[in-house]
């Protein structure tokens, strides 16, 4: 049965409603003209209007299907209160061609049944004044389970105040615990957990500008000075972070995100905002950006510095390297600054991992009397018209890279399994053996050679090259 | 009005010297304890806060991996006193080869570039910044311009860089020209090792060093070892590469230059 999703003002006007069946609806207005719901588009629109939204508040809960939940508390002085906070929100979405109802209480509950009960489009409670406001609301308006709902407006139960004078035992053996605590809720007895776009955090700054800005320099400008606004509160606190993220809010509502990662928890804002400045080169600012966020993330706390009187004396990791991996990582991506971290494995290839390049990694590794190439190469490669005495001598020569190379020393078995004990049992198998040599060429070319496999009578070897020493 | 002048002069001349000391009045280089060839080089050792190149031929201009290791044993003093920094074409360096010649790997971060240009401004971002001894960069091929741009960069800090020349694997070599800006340029090829007496196997790894050329200095070949690869305990001798002989080079022996002028 098809029934109605939602319903404009005109239709609620000729007394259509959502929910009602479409063939009634037809009936009662013949020339009604419906689109298909699309419930997936509504989701992913209240997903983008909750990011937009990240420019009042950093915290932001989505409320399905059509509503928003936002933590003002603490962000609503940037607007100079509460009402102008609400007067500039409202502006933006109707200039989006979005109009809302929106209230402003002490609690999630309370706000969401102003919102959706209360008399007026925008409703600001009073700090503890909720009470009140919510007394001449009907029971709906406290996010009840239907059945409960039902069973109120048989009893004639119509206004809330009816129901939050009630002893509250009686109230959960008829209605439900849910209903006791929707009712807590909205009066700020019981706290209520949202579940918000991203985790609210303190670390975030915020620059608005009374006029769109696109130029380059501003842009650069601008991050530098929201920079120095959130490191101030950092410093004060004696912390650091170890990434950052900017937004440019664009007058269309388009939100360009950037990010920054640090090697080491900084609050340095001219650094900060050097390492944005290549990438704020490439956002596009549309016709202005009228307002720029920026988080910390990965906050920890940062040993304050002293400066050193002795200029000569070693410099510290902070004043060079980590600037220098800070600004390679951002620049040629993460993964190519790194530093090779022992492995416990003796598979070759596995025995070193890249890590981050300021981690800590103990010397002498890897031990030096197992000889290991200079180059390892990724993939193995084929060697060609091998020589070699079966079952297990070294080739005496072979041909490489369309190279003949004559082996005149040669120094091995290194026998090199594979880790059995990580795959599957009926994956194991001889075959997975290596059996490594270093050898010498004619000229003193030194490679590390390996066959593959156990030896097996009538069955010819296969050798690979894996590296070379140099 | 003269005293006036020759006061002059004297500063001018102070300033001139300052700059081409690069704004370091000292100097330092670092000697590899072997007279044989620490006199071919200007101030008894490898000129530090500059930038030296290293070539392979044959095979080794596409694995470069003999100039690699004799730049890392080169620089492993340099790499225990600060940071070293690794630049890569092909991600194929492998850490636990490095620490097995003596090389403190530990330290070393390595960074992979995606192409030539990059590659020469990390290793000249690099060079400038504060803390860091010694920088490679695995490049094609360093020209004028870059060459000078690096030997800037040098000058900054006082860092040293080690450019180890590599084709890429299966391309003909695109630009010939090499920089003259390096202090010095070396040609290293893999030499047959020797085992010890009464052992089997390889010996310590050799390479032939050929010293081609070397501002304020004198040009030269040598055969080299490394004496303390693949052994446990920490070398303690002055530097990781020991004199095995020294070779004479038909065309850069000093007998062959007195028969010139004769």
């Amino acid at each position: 049965m098809r029934r109605l999703a939602a319903v404009d003002k005109a239709g609620r006007k000729l007394g259509l409603f959502a929910g009602q069946k479409a063939t009634d609806a037809m009936a009662l207005v013949p020339d009604l003209a419906t689109a298909e719901a699309e419930p997936e588009a509504d989701a992913t629109a209240l997903t983008a209007l909750a990011d937009w939204s990240v420019r009042f508040s950093p915290a932001v809960a989505e409320d399905a299907p059509d509503g928003l939940f936002l933590d003002i508390s603490g962000v609503d002085h940037l607007w100079g209160g509460e009402a102008q906070l609400v007067a500039d929100y409202r502006a933006r979405l109707a200039a989006n061609g979005i109009f809302m109802r929106c209230a402003i209480a002490d609690t999630p509950g309370a706000a969401w049944a102003l919102a959706h009960f209360g008399k007026g489009a925008e409703i600001i409670a009073p700090a503890g004044g909720q009470a009140d406001l919510l007394a001449y609301l009907p029971p709906a308006a406290l996010r009840l389970e239907p059945e409960a709902a039902a069973q109120m407006e048989r009893l004639g139960l119509r206004l809330l105040f009816q129901i939050l004078g009630m002893p509250r035992a009686p109230l959960a053996r008829r209605f439900g615990q849910h209903t006791l605590m929707r009712i807590d809720q909205a009066m700020g007895r019981a706290s209520e957990a949202l579940t918000f776009r991203r985790p609210p955090h303190p670390w975030f700054a915020r620059l608005a500008f009374f006029e769109p800005i696109s130029a380059l320099e501003d842009l650069q400008r601008v991050t530098r000075d929201v920079a120095v606004r959130l490191c101030e509160r950092l410093e004060r606190e004696g912390l650091g972070a170890r990434r950052f993220r900017i937004a440019f809010h664009r007058v269309d509502g388009e939100a360009l995100p950037l990010e920054v990662g640090l090697a080491l928890a900084a609050r340095d804002p001219a650094r900060i905002a050097k390492l944005f400045a290549p990438k704020v080169e490439t956002v596009d600012p549309g016709f202005g950006i009228e307002v720029v966020t920026l988080e910390a993330e990965e906050v920890e706390p940062v040993a304050g510095r002293q400066t050193r009187l002795d200029a000569r004396a070693e410099p510290a990791v902070e004043d060079g390297l980590a600037p220098l991996v800070d600004r390679l990582s951002n620049r040629l991506g993460e993964d190519r600054v790194w530093k090779s971290a022992p492995v416990q494995s003796h598979v070759p290839e596995l025995s070193a991992r890249p890590a981050a390049p300021l981690a800590p990694v103990p010397p002498r590794a890897w031990n030096p009397e197992a000889p290991r190439p200079m180059r390892l190469f990724r993939q193995p490669e084929p060697l060609e018209n091998v020589t070699a005495l079966t079952p297990d001598d070294p080739p005496s020569q072979f041909r490489w890279r369309k190279q003949l190379h004559r082996i005149l020393h040669a120094e091995g078995p290194e026998r090199i399994g594979e880790e059995w004990w990580r795959g599957d049992i009926d994956e194991i198998s001889v075959r997975h053996v290596r059996d490594y040599y270093r050898v010498e060429n004619q000229d003193g070319g030194r490679f590390w050679v390996y066959r593959e496999g156990l030896y097996e009578a009538g069955t010819p070897a296969r050798w690979w090259m894996h590296g070379v020493f140099g | 009005m003269s005293g006036f002048r020759d006061g002059r002069l004297a500063a001018l001349k102070a300033k001139i010297s300052a700059i081409e000391a690069g704004g370091r009045a000292d100097s330092e280089s670092l000697p590899f304890g072997t007279p044989a060839l620490d006199r071919c080089l200007p101030g008894g050792g490898l000129p530090l806060g500059q930038w030296h190149e290293f070539v392979g031929e044959g095979m080794e201009a596409e694995t470069g991996a003999s100039p690699a290791a004799f730049a890392a044993l080169v620089a492993a003093p340099l790499a225990r006193r600060g940071e070293a920094i690794w630049i890569l074409r092909r991600d194929d360096l492998f850490a636990p080869g490095l620490v097995g010649l003596g090389f403190p790997a530990e330290r070393l971060i390595q960074v992979c570039a995606r192409d030539e240009d990059e590659a020469l401004a990390v290793a000249e971002d690099a060079l400038s910044t504060v803390g860091v001894a010694a920088v490679f960069a695995e490049v094609e091929a360093v020209d004028l311009t870059a060459g000078r741009r690096l030997q800037l960069a040098c000058e900054k800090q006082g860092a040293t860089g080690f450019v180890i020349r590599r084709r890429p694997y299966g391309a003909a070599s695109r630009r010939g020209a090499t920089g003259s800006a390096a202090a010095t340029r070396w040609k290293i090829s893999p030499a047959a090792s020797e085992p010890g007496p009464g052992e089997f196997g390889l010996g310590p790894p050799r390479w032939r060093a050929e010293l081609e050329r070397c501002r304020g200095g004198r040009p030269g070949a040598w055969l080299l070892e490394a004496a303390a690869a693949y052994v446990w305990e920490a070398e303690n001798g002055p530097h990781p590469l020991r004199l095995v002989a020294e070779l004479g080079d038909r065309q850069l022996a000093p007998p062959q230059r007195v028969r010139l002028s004769a």
